[in-house]
């Protein structure tokens, strides 16, 4: 947001600096943030502000050659000097070497860190230009980065003075496969990428929600008559009473969350008011001069909504129980007490934040009768439904346009800032815009569910494992979000991917006075994997069966049964993943032993952890369509729903619709998200887009490829080549031509176009949780190597060995990228990340793992061919985080001996479990 | 709202008028504070003086075995000297541990020991090394210049313009550090000079100390080892969520032997 100071500008001093070598004159506040005024006055919106406080580095620029926060440089510091952004890298529309080499190797994901990234290592490369892993690491150690593990830019950087830097261009029905750069990458390279605070009609207004400072508490709104004469520049302060349908939430039948609260606030951060008006209004009116009175309320925490008895957070639920989970198959005391090994474990997980660098940001207005939201979100057909009904008004009134995302992980598939935009914009009938500042998305907006576990499993003597026993309770927080999708997901996953004749699982979602739960990666399967992992460790150790054998013993295999009866028929890599891991783990293994038997401070270990995820909506029907359209100018336009959240569906969905239809990939433009203009592609959530989108690209593409050579009456095999004007196909018949301008073009202006649909097969589950839930599970093992300080408590993860199967990479670099991100996230979880209401609201009391926190990962695909899906792929966004904590925690066993069961393992609780067993130094 | 009077002066003499002749007048080093500060509304000066544009407060001297940085030097520039690092090699280590790049070469030495942030590294080196603070008006001995939890021994209108630092026989640094922002959750500086030996602590605390008990264990036998069974308490040490007293109090112990061993 634009800082506004109460100075009249033309008394201001002139300052002069250079930007990008461009002499820059202006009268601005000398205190006003450098990144405000390269953003605001000079339009140079590359340089990105992600916390607003010196931590993320996101607005990293350059003065004088250094490398520095724009953030937090007052813009008279930079007086005389030469500043150096994003935009000034490229020269004569080509982009430099280290762009080339953040293209080639996709050290960009979401890219919303990439203008920080660049500028730290260009600052390193003008004085080293050969740099070392080191070098790089320490130089660029002050940008976080969410999405890349920061692997793929460490290895840009050091490739950066290769003689060669080529990007791969594909041949025509070459793409499905290829490690193609993103066909977005450029615009992230060069800092021409809007997100959702790049912009906004210039006459808009700003708001900014007043927020509750309590978990619990009644109010009552004063005068706000007073306030609005005391604030001239106030256009609107809007309350609950404003909002004309006050609740939403993802289920149709559980729209509990209000956009403003209504005389109760259930949450710390939860919006009580929002104020709409100039910017230098929002920005400086202090929260204290806002008239509310409160009155603070015991909170309900976890194990108060827990024991039972509490006071009901919503008067449709009595007992604070949002919703139970429950799968059953066979009786599992049978199985406890024929078993020749049991094991079992409690395990507890903290809130975890999910910390995309970009913060919500977005903008409304009102278009006649309809609304418009351009802002970052994950699901933009959940979106325009959700708007809709706050306004009270039809669906087809709404449009969503997508901005690019700057990192989603699960955070932005609820509506955020959406209804308070959407409601100022509505009324007012003004464009009404809104950044969120870090403290206040951290504090607002959804997290990981902590969880409390017990879980038990038996197995017999051979290593079979006979049954599987788990209760989980899951803090679903004020409000409902994506908790019944957790209570749901989790107990058909919790036994992990194993073969398990007799399975009881109970699962609860309670509310509490917390920030609400939502979806995170993984949709709680990440906390339950923990739990399955341990018990699998604890087993194998009792049988005196390696670790690693033991899950190939038991790992689902084509023709089981899984734990709610589902028999799978195709793809179940787990088996091969293990295989793959199995050399490298007896080796890692041994080296580990070995080296602890010298003794010392510092202790080896290496633990596996395998998971299990399935692709999709749980049991509920989440189909896709994509549309292929032909333009008069032989271009073709793929009109896609699915939203990038710099995953890489951009460029995905692209090279799947390329080879079906048979043209090479750029003859493609993209069209993203935009509700008015593509096909509903459901939401960009549970791995589901390269499975479920993906398939719809294919038959799009497929079926234009069709039509074309129908009316070209051409075979099957026969080559299309598309040209301005016209399509040739070429076959053992010869040439035959169709004339492009002869044809009527529709509404969007192609002259030919074709959709395909799919949804993936499943079935709804029984009273005890039997039947088909998903129609495909991504399968996966990875392994960790970590050294533990005997006297700090301190882990630190040496390397992990990743082996997925994805049944067909579609993109490897895209796959491997999903991989380095999802460990990194899975390391945060098992090492560092606790998100504590009021404490850790900003990115320097939340830790996230940085540069040096990632270690070396050595990605092996395995691609058994899932059948349903696009060239025979299936997911990989959260399977890539689900086995990375637990084979860290085995890991941790495996060096001390000592089970940590209550992540995150920081290095005092590591210290105090160590000293409790008498073994640290 | 803010508003306030900004000064660039060039000198340290004009920069301490300005200071004088404000109603709430802070000064503007680095702004690695100041500006997050002024974000919050922590702060709402009357003036903001730039020291910025105050040639004579930057750079780094050797002085015959004592090396004077100026106040306003940014920490890049002291890890980076090669003066610094022949002389007193902890030091340079201590200033590229700083944050990272981007505090490096903004935060300056001079803003850093006037906030007297408790996790900042800056107090360990004066202390440890038995450094002497200079300001426009006098020179103030690093163990009586920090006085506890943001507060220092500086007057209102007074200004920090260079840090005289002795050289040591041997001294390290060593560090556990917070890993977001490497600040200090404790950091120990050990340093031997003239047959003494000091332990200062920062991070731990409200503000840098002294861990005597150590010093005089060290002063006879300058090993790990001396200093082994030396029981820290956990009294009035600093407990956030990256760790608890009692686990300051344990890094205490852990982070001065490891320092000791370094200077081996």
């Amino acid at each position: 947001m634009t800082e506004a100071f109460d100075i009249d500008t033309s008394d201001l001093p002139e300052l002069a600096f250079t930007v990008n070598g461009r002499l820059v004159t202006l009268r601005v506040p000398p205190v006003r943030r450098l990144s405000d005024v390269l953003r605001e006055e000079l339009g140079l919106t590359g340089t990105k502000v992600g916390c607003n406080a010196g931590d993320c580095g996101a607005c990293t620029v350059r003065i004088d050659g250094r490398q520095i926060c724009a953030c937090l440089t007052p813009v008279g510091q930079a007086a005389g000097r030469a500043v150096e952004s994003v935009e000034g890298l490229a020269r004569d529309n080509r982009i430099n070497r280290l762009q080339a080499a953040f293209h080639r190797f996709g050290a960009a994901q979401c890219g919303i860190c990439t203008p920080g990234m660049l500028m730290a290592a260009s600052d390193l490369l003008a004085h080293t230009s050969h740099p070392d892993r080191q070098q790089v690491e320490d130089a660029l150690g002050g940008v976080l980065c969410r999405c890349t593990g920061y692997r793929k830019i460490v290895e840009a950087v050091l490739h950066t003075a290769d003689p060669e830097l080529e990007f791969l261009v594909p041949e025509t029905g070459r793409a499905v496969g290829a490690p193609v750069a993103k066909t977005d990458g450029l615009a992230k390279l060069t800092g021409t990428e809007r997100y959702g605070a790049d912009s906004a009609p210039a006459d808009a207004l700003w708001l900014r929600a007043v927020r509750s400072p309590h978990g619990r508490a009644r109010f009552r709104v004063g005068d706000l008559e007073a306030l609005r004469r005391a604030w001239p520049g106030l256009a609107a302060v809007l309350t609950a009473a404003e909002v004309p349908v006050n609740g939403f939430g993802i289920y149709p039948d559980i729209k509990d969350q209000p956009a403003l609260a209504d005389g109760i606030v259930r949450y710390r951060g939860e919006a009580v008011l929002a104020l709409v008006g100039d910017a230098e209004t929002i920005e400086t009116l202090p929260d204290d001069a806002v008239p509310i009175e409160w009155e603070p309320l015991p909170p309900i925490g976890f194990d108060q909504a827990r024991a039972g008895g509490a006071p009901a957070l919503h008067e449709a639920v009595p007992d604070n129980v949002l919703v139970r989970g429950r799968v059953v198959k066979g009786d599992v005391e049978q199985a406890f007490a024929g078993a020749a090994a049991t094991a079992e474990i409690a395990v507890e997980t903290s809130f975890v934040e999910h910390a995309y660098i970009e913060p919500e940001a977005g903008y409304a207005r009102r278009v006649g009768d309809r609304i418009e939201v351009v802002a970052c979100t994950q699901t933009p057909y959940m979106d325009r439904d959700e708007i809709a009904h706050v306004l009270g008004i039809p669906r087809d009134r709404v449009r969503i346009v997508p901005t690019a995302v700057g990192g989603g992980f699960g955070g932005k598939l609820d509506l955020s800032l959406q209804p308070l935009i959407a409601v100022a914009a509505w009324t007012l009938n003004r464009p009404v815009r809104c950044i969120y500042a870090r403290p206040e998305s951290m504090a607002s907006t959804t997290k990981r569910h902590p969880a409390q576990i017990r879980a038990r499993a038996a197995a017999d003597a051979e290593g079979r494992l006979l049954g599987f026993d788990f209760a989980g309770d899951f803090n679903t927080g004020a409000y409902a979000s994506w908790g019944p999708t957790v209570a749901n997901r989790v107990p058909v996953h919790c036994t992990g991917p194993y073969h398990v004749p007799q399975v009881r699982a109970l699962t609860r979602a309670l509310y509490t006075n917390d920030p609400p739960a939502g979806a995170f990666r993984g949709f709680g399967v990440p906390q339950a994997a923990i739990a399955h992992e341990a018990l699998m460790d604890d087993l194998a150790a009792r049988l005196d069966i390696d670790p690693l054998e033991f899950r190939w013993i038991n790992a689902l295999r084509v023709g089981q049964p899984t734990a709610t009866g589902q028999v799978l028929q195709a793809s179940c890599g787990l088996a091969a993943c293990l295989e793959a891991l199995r050399p490298r783990w007896q080796t890692a293994r041994a080296a580990a032993e070995a080296a602890n038997r010298a003794g010392g401070i510092e202790c080896r270990g290496v633990g596996v952890g395998c998971m299990w995820y399935g692709i999709g909506n749980t049991s509920l029907s989440n189909p896709s369509t994509m549309r292929v359209g032909l333009k008069p100018n032989g271009r073709i336009t793929l009109y896609n729903g699915a939203v990038d959240i710099g995953q890489g569906s951009n460029t995905i969905m692209v090279q799947i619709a390329a080879d079906a239809l048979g043209v090479p990939m750029e003859r493609f433009d993209l069209i993203m998200g935009d509700t008015d203009l593509t096909e509903d592609a459901g939401k960009t959530s549970a791995s589901r887009q390269t499975f479920v989108s993906g398939k719809a690209a294919e038959q799009a593409g497929a079926a234009l490829r069709a039509e074309l050579l129908r009316r070209l009456n051409a075979g099957e095999d026969a080559e299309l080549v598309l040209e301005q004007g016209r399509v040739q196909a070429r076959d053992a018949a010869g040439a035959r031509m169709l004339d492009l301008a002869a044809l009527p073009v529709d509404e969007r202006g192609d002259v030919l176009s074709a959709t395909g649909s799919f949804d993936p097969p499943t079935t709804p589950l029984d009273a005890d949780g039997q039947g088909v839930p998903y129609a495909s599970y991504g399968f996966a093992a990875q392994m960790a190597e970590v050294a533990v300080d005997l006297e700090l408590g301190t882990v630190k993860v040496l390397r992990i060995v990743a082996a997925h199967d994805v049944g067909r990479a579609i993109n490897p670099i895209q796959v491997e990228g999903q991989i380095h991100g999802g460990v990194a996230q899975g390391l945060g979880l098992a090492l560092m990340e606790e998100y504590v209401p009021g404490r850790t609201e900003n990115l320097h009391d939340y830790l996230i793992p940085t540069f040096g926190d990632v270690p070396d990962i050595e990605c092996i695909l395995i691609e058994d061919r899932e059948p349903l899906g696009p060239y025979g792929a299936k997911g990989i966004g959260e399977p890539a985080l689900i086995p990375t904590a637990p084979a860290i925690l085995n890991a941790i066993h495996h060096a001390t001996g000592v089970r940590i069961t209550h992540v995150p393992a920081t290095p005092d609780r590591v210290l105090a479990a160590l000293q409790a067993h008498g073994i640290a130094r | 709202m803010h508003n306030f009077e900004y000064h660039r002066p060039t000198s340290v003499a004009d920069a301490v008028q300005s200071l004088k002749g404000a109603e709430d007048g802070k000064i503007l080093a680095g702004g690695m504070t100041l500006i997050p500060t002024l974000k919050q509304r922590l702060a709402a000066p009357s003036d903001l003086i730039d020291l910025g544009a105050i040639a004579e407060l930057k750079g780094i001297k050797d002085e015959g075995g004592m090396i004077t940085i100026g106040a306003a030097t940014p920490h890049a520039m002291v890890a980076e000297s090669e003066v610094v690092r022949r002389v007193i090699p902890a030091l340079a280590d201590l200033a590229e541990g700083i944050g990272d790049p981007q505090v490096r070469n903004r935060g300056t030495i001079g803003g850093s020991i006037a906030n007297s942030d408790p996790a900042a590294d800056y107090p360990a080196a004066l202390v440890g090394l038995d450094a002497t603070v200079q300001t426009d008006r006098r020179r103030i001995k690093a163990d009586d210049f920090f006085k506890g939890l943001f507060e220092t021994a500086l007057e209102e209108d007074e200004i920090v313009t260079a840090v005289s630092f002795p050289k040591p026989e041997k001294a390290c640094y060593a560090k556990f550090p917070n890993p977001a922002s490497r600040y200090a959750m404790v950091g120990v500086m050990v340093a031997r000079a003239g047959g003494a030996v000091r332990v200062a602590v920062t991070g731990a605390g409200p503000c840098v100390f002294r861990l005597p008990e150590m010093e005089q264990a060290l002063s006879g036998n300058f090993s790990p080892d001396a200093i082994k069974g030396i029981e820290i308490s956990a009294d009035g040490l600093n407990s956030d969520i990256h760790g608890s007293a009692a686990y300051r109090a344990h890094l205490v112990s852990v982070m001065a032997r490891r320092a000791v061993t370094d200077c081996a």
